[in-house]
């Protein structure tokens, strides 16, 4: 249940990137999360977080998109880049099970979509 | 008209920034700091009681007790003269780096070598996030199963090692060593395990051995 305390940081940084465009967007419709597939974030526990923190802000009624990240390893034994699919972590290349993983615990906000006023004014 | 707007934004980033004062805390001050994560039950607690008698004083170790209800954990700890601070996280699943940040500060930093956080017992959520700790260490009952390493991967594969713990039940029990042993390495091949009972003394001092060479080393 750390989704909660995740997404509390989540909306924290929307609001805040919100505040900053100019001109301010007319609404947001959609933030996009990038998390590592190596996080045991649940999707749908993050989703309902998101609903429930997002009432009464800037960014209610916006859908939260969350982009799922592979996780990959170097070897330190022959040096390949691997994609890792759990519950194994080895090598592809060499069967070592010596990696370092390089990727997979990202979680970030990476772009918002917002609706702004057409340039014509409507 | 839709816009998209990059933003780039870390969501763990204010934890990180605690857990990097708490490393510059425990760097300034000379201390090792581990977190302990386990589940439930899994005998975290015991382990603690047990590292005082092995570690014969030669490092002075403090506790940061991390539980979601009640401070019993830290009174047991307190009867054995081992300095201990409590964080209770009052519903939360895990502990967060700020609030370790600040439990850490009220130990008494200068009398210290090594300070052991006992995270909230839970194999999902503690591993998650950096308290500035120097290595997290998965301690796993023989009572819950060979199979956990590949339930959890995030755990073990963030833990520099694991504790295999109550092997004073295998007689009574249907585990497979091997299995368990197995199922850690195809998580993390090269992470030492340490198969104790705290309960009996028995395997404790491989164990603090391995702490006590961590804590120079790291």
């Amino acid at each position: 249940m750390h989704e909660f305390s995740i997404c509390q940081n989540l909306v924290e940084a929307i609001l805040d990137a919100i505040k900053t465009m100019q001109p301010r967007p007319k609404r947001l419709l959609s933030a996009h999360v990038v998390a590592g597939r190596m996080r045991q974030i649940v999707p749908q526990f993050l989703e309902s977080a998101y609903e429930a923190l997002i009432q009464d802000t800037p960014a209610a009624g916006s859908k939260l998109n969350i982009i799922e990240a592979p996780i990959k390893a170097k070897c330190l034994v022959c040096g390949q880049v691997s994609e890792i699919t759990p519950p194994s972590f080895a090598c592809q290349g060499c069967q070592s099970q010596s990696l370092d993983t390089i990727s997979g615990m990202e979680l970030y906000l990476d772009h918002l979509e917002v609706e702004v006023e057409n340039e014509t004014g409507n | 008209m839709k816009q998209e707007i990059k933003v780039y934004r870390n969501l763990m980033g204010a934890n990180e920034e605690w857990a990097a004062k708490t490393r510059e805390v425990l760097k300034e001050k000379k201390i090792t700091m581990i977190n302990i994560i386990g589940s439930p039950g899994a005998g975290k607690t015991a382990l603690l009681e047990k590292i005082q008698t092995f570690l014969k004083g030669r490092l002075r170790f403090g506790v940061l007790e991390g539980d979601v209800e009640t401070t019993r954990d830290a009174e047991r700890l307190a009867t054995l003269q081992i300095p201990v601070s409590q964080l209770l996280t009052d519903g939360a699943c895990h502990l967060e780096a700020k609030l370790v940040h600040y439990a850490l500060l009220d130990l008494p930093l200068d009398e210290l070598d090594l300070v052991i956080v006992e995270n909230v017992g839970n194999l999902v959520c503690p591993a998650e996030f950096d308290i500035g700790e120097h290595a997290k260490i998965a301690v796993l009952s023989v009572t819950e199963g060979e199979d956990k390493a590949l339930k959890y991967p995030l755990l073990f594969r963030e833990s520099k090692a694991v504790i295999l713990s109550k092997i004073d039940l295998l007689p009574y029990l249907p585990f497979q060593m091997d299995v368990c042993l197995a199922a850690v390495k195809q998580i993390k091949g090269d992470v030492p395990v340490f198969a104790l009972s705290a309960y009996k003394s028995e395997g404790m001092q491989a164990w603090v051995d391995w702490l006590l060479t961590f804590s120079e080393k790291k």
